[in-house]
């Protein structure tokens, strides 16, 4: 086994509108509160050498973000979660840590999709139902998306998997969805709202979970222990 | 925070500045404390959350257990549209408690071109502008820092304002509204108790008067007792006060986002264009052991990567190699580095320099001010060409390759000599740079080139400033001749040092400028993008105010000054002596280690220099 642990945490409303990078800063700092035994990079500026799975954008909850941490020593994952939760900030959680084998892959070669909840406010059921079902016969739908580098034409319709069960609550409506995550059939959640014809920025979304997508596998970077 | 933000939250830049929640603020019970006070900082959080002097009040008030603090900023316009819209009032983070629920909500004045915003905070917190426009009700709204020193074109906005050094004057001022707040006092009786204390001007009390030619001539008293000048606060024993063992870690990217040590207060370079220079004597250094334990405290509870040591001039606090070399060695294995921002022009600077930047040496940043030794010696800034020399040549051989110099135009007495001479400069840095060239590295400068503007309180505070046409002409002049692939020159506009001159010595006439400008949509003059010169322009002319009379007029020695009677200690006869010395050229050592200037600091508020002895150096 390596010094390395993998963590899932929980970014809640309190932190909701950090960006990665404020996250990451945040994390950062949390260690050297913590007094956490991190190995540093070498080199004229050292910095604790961390990796995290693909940027939440900023105004999203989670319940499943993945950080991986390098360690000079052995420390038992049940302890890490134990010292780093007395040190995050209100809004962070650790909720799981493993020690990872050695030579694993990197989080971002273990994911390449997401699950996500989505709660809309002043939006019927049967609107989403209907948009989805309508989806699913068409086989293209191409969106406009804004890049650094300019903007350019994608077709985002098979990013989005599947849509679960949508359910009518008193203030609107709750559904999970599977979608693509990372560099290859990313789906970003403004794309989201246009597939299934929703104004995003009212939404309130978690991301529930992050996977390797295989066939139709979705297997998280943590091994589940029930 | 106001969770009637929580919708807007995802329609805005940077919505973290508004969410509170970061480690350490502190969230008290209102019911438990007597006096709650907004500490309002007149520009954005970004920029704000890099004070000092509000990390310091906010721990000072909240370790009381009968006060809190809270903190405010502007929001950014986006921000600002929408809680209009939605008729959102402004309110403090901590509680989301709009301004109005407070007992004092207390400005920092940094500089002039923030005033409008102090102006526009107030309006979006609901609150009337005017002193005398507002009800019995409190918040009582009062101000410090460094404008302070000139409060006169905002002090019809203020109850009182506060001069000098806050530590103590905090709690005196804490206890007084406390006290009154039990005693059920009015307004006007609680600023009658809160003047009596030293350093506290309570500006409705005093008139201004001007003469038939629309010149300032007195400030009259309207009440009995009112003193006819304020002293400001200065605290004698450095060591002893009380410093924060936690800042507020914030989430998003501020300026100075770093532990900050303050190693020292006051400078007595005497620089004769300098304000800070004046009005925070004298030097008191605080003791390397102290420091250290005062950063201690608060690595442990930020979790900072960055420890900065703050003071006007850290080159020139005595031990500071020793002090830097212990806090690099001691933190260098936690990735935790040592920064110096003000680092003085010496070959002694770059040894520093070097131990602290072993990483990155990209660029290093020195003030000649001047280009010319004959206007350095009118300005009293002790550099000499050979020590600029010394100073390149060895910032280039420890591996630098861009340096930037800091000058100003403008100056009194410059002639197109000096101006010559700092385009020569330029080249004689390239000249030095040349032996350390090399594939990999070219030997660049940049030249920075700032328009001078009089201060008050500076031996400099009577003279004009130069015109705009005058100030351009000669940005052009130093652009014409500094055309280089290896000269960056870059100059900041000449309107906003215009504007920056007239409110630095105006009186109380510009109140009504200042409520123009904002009603015209003046607000973050500071930020290049929003500064609006033809919006001030219009707002001068609707107020029938000519700025040129507050910029560009030379006043008689003998003038009255809108501001003596708001004093940091500075004898006149000194800067006019200094001013004196100026115009022939004469330059004034610095009282630290030569002798006493006689500027009437020590005497006249009972204090001395206070330099740490090496014995106290492990």
């Amino acid at each position: 086994m390596s010094n390395v642990i993998r963590f899932q945490f929980r970014k809640g409303p309190e932190v909701q509108f950090l960006s990665h990078l404020d996250v990451v800063r945040t994390m950062e700092r949390a260690v050297r509160r913590a007094g956490l035994p991190m190995a540093y990079s070498e080199g004229f500026t050292p910095r604790p050498i961390m990796s995290y799975s693909y940027a939440l954008s900023v105004g999203l909850l989670s319940e499943a973000e993945y950080g991986d941490f390098a360690l000079t020593e052995e420390l038992d994952p049940e302890e890490f979660v134990k010292i780093y939760n007395q040190h995050l900030p209100k809004g962070f959680e650790v909720l799981r840590a493993q020690r990872l084998p050695d030579h694993a892959p990197t989080l971002q070669a273990q994911i390449n999709a997401a699950s996500w909840r989505v709660s809309l406010p002043k939006v019927s059921a049967d609107a989403i139902k209907e948009r989805w079902q309508w989806l699913q016969e068409v086989d293209s739908f191409v969106v406009r998306r804004e890049t650094k580098k300019g903007s350019r034409d994608v077709d985002v319709r098979h990013f989005l998997f599947s849509v679960g069960a949508i359910v009518q609550s008193p203030t609107g409506v709750v559904f999970d969805c599977l979608a693509g995550l990372g560099n290859e059939a990313n789906l970003r959640m403004e794309e989201l709202g246009q597939l299934l014809c929703f104004a995003h920025l009212e939404a309130t979304i978690t991301r529930m979970g992050q996977f390797k997508k295989v066939g139709n596998l979705y297997v998280p970077p943590l091994e589940d222990r029930g | 925070m106001d969770k009637r933000l929580v919708p807007l939250l995802p329609l805005v830049t940077k919505p973290a500045r508004y969410t509170n929640h970061e480690l350490n603020a502190q969230h008290k019970n209102w019911s438990e404390v007597a006096v709650k006070v907004a500490l309002a900082f007149p520009d954005i959080y970004d920029v704000g959350m890099g004070h000092l002097g509000f990390k310091i009040l906010y721990a000072l008030i909240n370790g009381r257990h009968d006060a809190l603090a809270e903190r405010v900023y502007a929001p950014w316009v986006d921000m600002q549209e929408l809680m209009e819209e939605h008729g959102i009032p402004l309110t403090a983070l901590e509680s989301g408690s709009t301004l109005t629920k407070f007992d004092l909500v207390g400005f920092t004045l940094q500089h002039e071109l923030s005033f409008t915003n102090i102006l526009k905070m107030l309006d979006l917190a609901g609150i009337r502008r005017r002193s005398t426009e507002r009800d019995e009700m409190l918040p009582l709204i009062m101000a410090g820092g460094p404008a302070a020193f000139n409060a006169e074109p905002v002090a019809d906005f203020l109850d009182f304002v506060v001069l000098g050094e806050g530590e103590e004057v905090m709690h005196e001022i804490l206890d007084v509204v406390k006290d009154g707040k039990a005693q059920g006092l009015t307004k006007d009786q609680l600023l009658t108790k809160l003047s009596r204390l030293e350093g506290i001007y309570v500006p409705k009390w005093y008139k201004p008067i001007y003469g038939v030619d629309g010149r300032f001539e007195a400030l009259e008293s309207q009440v009995p007792n009112a003193a006819t000048q304020i002293q400001k606060r200065v605290v004698r024993d450095f060591n002893r006060l009380p410093y924060p063992e936690e800042f507020v870690v914030p989430y998003v990217e501020v300026v100075h986002d770093r532990v900050m040590g303050e190693i020292m207060r006051g400078c007595t370079r005497g620089c004769r264009f300098c304000q800070a220079g004046m009005i925070y004597r004298p030097v008191r250094e605080r003791e390397p052991q102290v420091l250290k334990e005062q950063i201690a405290r608060l690595v442990e509870s930020t979790g900072y990567e960055e420890i900065s040591l703050s003071s006007l001039s850290s080159g020139d606090y005595g031990q500071i190699g020793p002090l830097v070399r212990d806090l690099i060695v001691h933190y260098q294995d936690c990735g935790i580095s040592v920064s110096l921002p003000s680092l003085r022009l010496d070959s002694f600077g770059i040894e520093l320099a070097q131990e602290i930047q072993k990483a990155r040496k990209t660029g290093l940043t020195f003030a000649p001010e001047a280009g010319t030794q004959r206007l350095r010696n009118v300005i009293n800034k002790n550099v000499s060409d050979d020590d600029l020399k010394d100073v390149v040549q060895s910032a280039f051989a420890a591996g630098w390759s861009r340096i930037k110099l800091y000058f100003m135009i403008g100056l009194p007495t410059e002639t197109e000599e000096d101006l010559e001479g700092i385009v020569e400069l330029a080249h004689k840095v390239l000249e030095w740079g040349k032996e350390f060239r090399s594939a990999r590295r070219r030997p660049e400068v940049s030249i920075s080139v700032a328009s001078f503007v009089p201060k008050p309180h500076t031996p400099f505070q009577w003279m004009a400033q130069e015109s705009m046409e005058i100030l351009r002409s000669k940005q052009r002049f130093l652009q014409d001749r500094l055309r280089h692939p290896a000269i960056h020159f870059s100059y900041p506009r000449v309107e906003e040092s215009f504007l920056e001159a007239v409110f630095a010595r105006g009186d109380r006439r510009l109140a009504a400028v200042l409520e123009r400008a904002v009603d015209l949509g003046c607000q973050f003059d500071s930020w290049t993008d929003s500064f609006r010169f033809d919006l001030w322009e219009q707002a001068f002319g609707d107020a029938g105010i000519d700025p040129q009379d507050y910029a560009g007029r030379t006043r008689d020695i003998g003038e009255a000054l809108p501001w003596t009677h708001l004093s940091a200690g500075i004898d006149y006869d000194f800067l006019q002596r200094e001013w004196e010395l100026a115009q022939k050229g004469v330059p004034t050592p610095d009282c630290r280690w030569d002798e006493c200037s006689r500027c009437g600091v020590c005497p006249s508020l009972r204090v001395a220099n206070a330099i740490v002895k090496e014995k106290n150096v492990e």
